[in-house]
This record gives structure tokens, sequence and C-alpha cells, in this order.
């Protein structure tokens, strides 16, 4: 498979602040490919360098094989970009916002209303186009923001965290049109935070930590390397502190690791069942309630944890 | 080409969206015009009221009020001395002329009558109003004088005699009246205060209200030109805009291009309604008037380009666009004739683009003039653009 897209020590500082930190991977032609980090990673700014609008403070990289620094006008007719934050005119209808956002990418007369109408009828909008973009629901915004940049039919598409702030149903329809995009042959780079979506998505997975990519590979390739563990997670009362009991867990044997997030506490281990019932003891004998208990086989969870101490969300 | 007028169309849906828009863009600087022009307007009654109170009540200050009353600039009542008092305070007229009840001849003679003028403070009116009294004094007295020549002339006669005071008294009336009769077609001083104008044209407040208000109402929106910037920053197009295969430039252009376009439509318009409605002499040089356009809108334009580059959001670039705006064309003597302002004023007011925007359409719709005349005008206009342009596209912000 050919890479559409290479990346070589990609950094960009702003000021003294180093917020992507000289990054390297590369996507292949027709896969999804998810950058998976917590806010502030460095997301944004990378798909931004790689959209020409920052330039790298250092580094490079090509897409279908133009540099972004010097060859900006091509590597722009071969993306389209979601980016995270609408950017719609909102006192225009879709189909305005469309036929606009169409003429920018080059596309024109008839070529351009057939695109506007296939995109509409792509983000479920072909009864609403005419109707502004402010009476829409978040959702359906959302898909009109993507919808965007689609219009061209780019070779690869850049999609920012297109799922942030939107209600369920809306996001399973994003999640299956990223999909079936995906299979009529376009390329996506994907950022999320939500670690089930990368799951879902993608073939391979880039973790992006503190503007480091701290793994990159499928989905098995980065849950074997935490090795066959399981993530034990304990939801503790409100009123409880849940460090203390960290701690206790620490210590016995077997646990990997054990970490804390608001009122839960996720240990990591190869031996889950058998730890469970030590663990509710400890809990009992610190007075700390105990709400519920997961279990979960190795995820990519699991990995970040592993590799940075923190868990993905918050 | 195609992008720029993708832009261009997208700018103008996005302006005129709302129905409030419209307002601003016609229906406002019609109504101000109209009202501008007409409140001072030659057709109507444009003398300065005053009040006179009489406490005299004779020949001389009858000889006084009537020569008042024919005076073209100030429009004269009598009143009673409570009513004058009370009408200054109000502030419903800017001056009120007591005759003192000492007021005669001798006096008048002797420099021992005091007309009492009183005014409010600080205002245009009460100052014409003072000289128009002036000049009418003046002719008064000089009356008066030739009237006491006249007595004096026959008590030197050789053998005449004056049978009785009466008789003098008699004698010296008729001389007066003779002398106001001669001197009523001699011409009035004030009618040089009003035309003021530095040129012989005549200032015609129908012309400058239609000149003035097509400045400020369509400055304001091209420095709104800032607001738009603001808004494509904001909302993040810009930034979405920049990963289209479209430049930085093509968006520059299309942007300005666009609401220059507008604006001269928006001119064309109200300078239509100037010509059939007002029935104002826009169309007598056709060249000079699109030069003149278009030059100010440049202008405008590239300073909208320039205050965008200083504003962070959309709603302070509109706060700052009107206050721009307005102050400007206030300065520019787009409200009122840059020659009431003083000379020093006239001269610092050189720096502001109105200014010459407001000279150049004063040369051909008040002046009558052409293309050649106008030209020293747009240039400097143009050259605004160019300074202004230069500034906002060095300084542009992108993020
Ligand atoms: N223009 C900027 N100036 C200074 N710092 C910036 C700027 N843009 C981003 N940053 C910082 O760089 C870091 C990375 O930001 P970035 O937006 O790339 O993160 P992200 O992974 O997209 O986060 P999120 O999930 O919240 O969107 C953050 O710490 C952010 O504060
Ligand atoms: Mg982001």
């Amino acid at each position: 498979m050919s890479a559409i897209l290479e990346v070589h020590n990609l950094a960009k500082s702003y000021g003294n602040f180093d917020a992507v930190k000289g990054i390297s991977f590369e996507i292949h032609e027709g896969e999804i490919f998810s950058l998976l980090g917590p806010n502030g990673a460095g997301k944004t700014t990378t798909i931004s360098m790689l959209s020409t609008l920052y330039t790298p403070t250092s580094g490079e990289a090509t897409i279908c094989g133009y540099s972004i620094t010097n060859d900006t006008m091509a590597v722009k007719k071969c993306i389209g970009v979601v980016p995270q934050d609408l950017a719609l005119y909102e006192d225009l209808s879709a189909r305005e916002n469309l036929s606009f956002w169409g003429q920018m990418y080059g596309l024109s007369g008839k070529s351009l209303k057939i695109r506007i109408d296939e995109v509409l009828e792509q983000i479920g909008l072909l009864d609403k186009a005419k109707l502004k973009v402010k009476t829409y629901s978040g959702g359906m915004k959302r898909r009109v923001n993507i919808g965007v940049g689609l219009l061209h039919q780019p070779r690869l598409l850049f999609m920012d965290e297109p799922t942030v702030g939107i209600d369920p149903q809306s996001r399973r329809a994003i999640l299956d049109s990223v999909k079936d995009l995906n299979k009529n042959g376009m390329t996506v780079l994907y950022t999320t935070h939500y670690m089930e979506e990368a799951e879902e998505l993608s073939n391979r997975v880039g973790i992006i930590d503190h503007g480091d990519l701290i793994a990159i590979g499928s989905q098995e390739e980065l849950t074997k390397s935490v090795g066959e563990t399981d993530t034990l997670i304990l939801h503790v009362g409100e009123e409880t502190n849940p460090e203390t009991l960290a701690e206790e867990v620490r210590k016995i044997k077997g646990v990997l690791k054990a970490e804390v997030t608001d009122h839960q506490v996720s240990i990591i281990t190869p031996t889950a069942e058998e730890l469970l019932a030590q663990v509710v003891t400890h809990a009992n004998n610190l007075g700390i309630k105990i709400k519920s208990i997961d279990i979960r086989e190795p995820n990519l969870e699991a990995v970040f944890l592993n590799l940075t101490g923190r868990a993905l969300r918050d | 080409m195609k992008k720029i007028l993708a832009i261009i169309f997208k700018d103008t849906l996005v302006r005129f969206t709302s129905p409030i828009e419209w307002v601003f863009f016609l229906v406002l600087p019609i109504i101000f015009t109209v009202v501008i022009g007409a409140s001072s307007g030659p057709s109507g009654d444009d003398r300065v009221n005053m009040i006179v109170v009489d406490q005299a009540n004779n020949s001389l200050s009858e000889t006084l009020i009537t020569s008042l009353e024919s005076s073209s600039s100030i429009k004269i009542e009598i009143r009673e001395i409570e009513d004058a008092n009370s009408a200054l305070e109000q502030k419903k007229i800017s001056s009120v002329l007591i005759i003192p009840e000492n007021f005669n001849q001798q006096s008048l003679v002797s420099q021992n009558a005091e007309l009492e003028l009183q005014q409010l403070p600080n205002n245009t009116e009460a100052l014409i109003a003072q000289q128009a009294v002036q000049a009418v004094l003046s002719r008064v007295s000089s009356v008066v004088d030739i009237a006491n020549g006249s007595v004096a002339r026959a008590e030197s006669l050789p053998g005449f005699k004056f049978e009785s005071e009466a008789a003098l008294q008699v004698f010296f009336d008729s001389s007066l009246e003779k002398a106001q009769t001669l001197l009523a077609d001699s011409p009035n001083r004030i009618i040089e205060e009003k035309g003021k104008t530095k040129d012989s044209v005549e200032f015609d407040p129908r012309s400058n209200a239609s000149a003035g208000q097509l400045i400020t109402w369509v400055f304001i929106p091209l420095i709104g030109l800032s607001g738009s910037f603001a808004y494509e920053r904001q909302k993040g197009t810009l930034r979405r805009l920049l990963t289209t295969p479209t430049s930085k430039g093509l968006f520059l252009t299309g942007t300005i291009i666009g609401q220059v376009m507008t604006a001269i439509v928006q001119m064309l318009l109200l300078v239509l309604f100037g010509i059939f409605v007002m029935k104002l002499n826009w169309a007598q040089a056709p060249m000079a008037l699109a030069v003149m356009l278009i030059s100010s809108a440049l202008a405008a334009a590239a300073l909208g380009t320039m205050v965008g580059t200083f504003v962070k959001t959309e709603s302070q670039a509109n706060g700052l666009s009107i206050m721009i705006g307005m102050v400007m064309a206030l300065m520019g003597g787009c409200w009122y004739p840059l020659e009431l302002f003083p000379q020093t004023v006239q001269q610092i007011v050189k720096v502001l683009p109105t200014t010459w925007a407001m000279q150049g359409l004063l040369d051909i719709v008040l002046r009558g003039q052409g293309l050649t005349s106008i030209l020293p005008e747009a240039g400097v206009l143009l050259g605004f653009t160019l300074i202004f342009m230069i500034i906002g596209i060095v300084r542009f912000k992108y993020e």
C-alpha cells in the first residue's frame, strides 16, 4: 500500500511552548487513521500544519506526493478539511454554504450542482437544504460542516473531532458516514479523544499526548503491547477518597498499575478476577463504598493508561 | 475570477440577509438627506428669530423696528419683557433685543442710547442676530445723522429760526422719513454674512445634504468592512477558506471589490434620488461623478481594511466604524458646511478622506464643475487608498 501522507519529525511551537514535538507517521491510501489523544494533545495543531494553515516550526510532510510547505496549492486540492469548530455562514442556508465552498474548491456550473445534491443526500439534509444554518440543531450543523469538506471528493479527508458535543444519534450517523466514505475509497485522518470511536473506525491508530506520538499501530498491535492484561475499573462513591484505595491496591501482588480519575480507580492486571476479592476487602477496610465494578479486555484506554499513567479522558 | 464573483455573491447574501440592512442602505440616508436638506432649505424661511421689546415707543424706535423687519437675515416678533425673558430662559429663542425708554434722537446722537441685546451663549443664530442688529442700527444712526444734519443746515440758514421746539421736531421727523426712504434701497450688509462660502456660488443646503449624507452612509459600512474580516476570523470561515485552493490575495480582492461595488450601487441610488426627487445637479458631469464615487469608495474600503487589523471582534469593528465614520463625516463637512468651521479647523480636517470626498462632490453638484476640477480631490483620495491599503494588507491578520 502506498502512503498518501508522510510526516517526518513535524514540530510546531507557539513561542516557548512546543505544541507538537517532532512526530512522524504515515497514512496509507484507503485507510482510516485515527489520532487519539486528550484535550490539548496537539491534534488540531497537527491537522492545521497538514492542511497548510500553519507553517511547521521544523520537519516536513508530503500529501499526495506534494510538500505541505512548498506546494500548498497542490496539497489543498488533494485534501478536504472538516475543522473541529463549525466554519459556516450561519445566515446562509445549507445549499448556499455548499455552493460557496464548492466554488472555493474550484467547482462550478452543473458539476457543482450535482455535487451539492449528492452531498446533501449524504448528510441527510436534502429536505432542509433551504433553511438557514442558524436554525439547525447542533448535529445538523456538524453534518453541514462535514459536507463542505466532501464537495470536491478529496483523496484524503481530515476530520478534527467531528462528533464533539452532539447527541448519540447524530454521532452514530457521522461514524457510519465516515465508514461509508472510506468504503468508497476515501482515505481519512480522524482525530478524537473518544477511545471507542478510534476503536470502531480505524485501521491504525496514533496515540498523541503532550505533542508526542507515543504509540502507533493497528489496534491489535497496540493492545498487545500492554500484554495479556485486563483493566479493572472500580466506581466509588463521591464522598470517598479513591487515592487511599489506589495506594493499598498497588501493594497487591499482580497489580501493574492503579490510577485514579474522578471517582474511579483503574487497575491494570493480568489477573483481574482473582484480585477482585482482595480489592473489595481493602475498600471495605478503608470504608470506601464501591458502586460498581467493570472488567475490561485490553483496549486503547488501557494502552493510554499504560503509556502515560493517566486515563484518556478528563 | 469565478471565485471572486462567488465571494462577492456570498458577502452580498450575508449582508442583506437581515431586512434592517436595507434601512441603513437606503431608507436612513434618504430620510436624513431630505430632513437636513429641508430644515435649512432656501425655499423655506430660514431667517433667525428674534424677540424685540419696545420700551421707548417713539418714532425712532419705530424706525428701528421697521428696519429690522425688512432685514433678510432676522425675523422679529414684538413682545412684552416678561414673555421675552421666559422665551430666552427656555431657549425657545436665541436673541432678545430691548429698546430702552431713553432711546431717542438725542440719546442716539450723544451715544447714550444703549440697546440691550440678550443672547444665548455660543449660538450661531445669536451671532447672526447680533450682526443684523448692528447693521440695522448703523443704518438708523446714519438716517438720524442725516436728519440731524438737515436740522443743523436749516438752522444755519441766515435769518431762519424754528418757531418752536415742536416745529423743529416736525422738521426732524420729516427729514428722518425722507432719509429712510432714500436709504431703503441701499444694499443690506447682512446679505454677505449669509452666503459666506469662499466661492461665489450660493450655499445650497439641499446639495450639501445630498452629498454629505451620501458620504456618511456609504463610508460607515465601508469602514465596516473591518467587521466582515473580523466575522470571517471569528467564525473560522477564513481559516477554512485558507484550506481550500483559494489564495489569500483572492479572498482580500473579492471581499474588498464586493463591498466597493455594493457601495457604488448605494451611491448611485442616492444620486438618482438626488436627481429625480430633489432635482439636484448631479448629472451635469457624469465622468467627474464616476471618478469621485469610485475614488471615495476605494478610500473608505481601504480605511476599513486597515481598521480591520486593529480590532478583534465583529462588534468592536462595528462600533468603531460607526464612530470613525460619524466623526469623519461631521469633521469633513458632510453635516455642516466646512466654511462654518474656524480657519484652523478647516486646515486640520484636510487629513480626513471625507473632507476631500465632500469637496469633490460639491464641486460637481453645487458648483457645477467638471472632471478637471475634481482631479485633485480624486488624487488625494486615491493617495489615501494606497496608504490605508498598504497598512491594511501588511498588518492583515488571518488568525
Ligand atoms: N495559537 C496558539 N497559541 C498558543 N498556544 C496554542 C495555540 N493553539 C494551540 N495552542 C496550545 O497547543 C496545545 C495543543 O493544542 P491543540 O489545539 O492542537 O490540541 P488538541 O489536541 O486539538 O486539543 P482538543 O482536543 O482540545 O481540541 C494546547 O496546549 C494549546 O493550548
Ligand atoms: Mg483540537
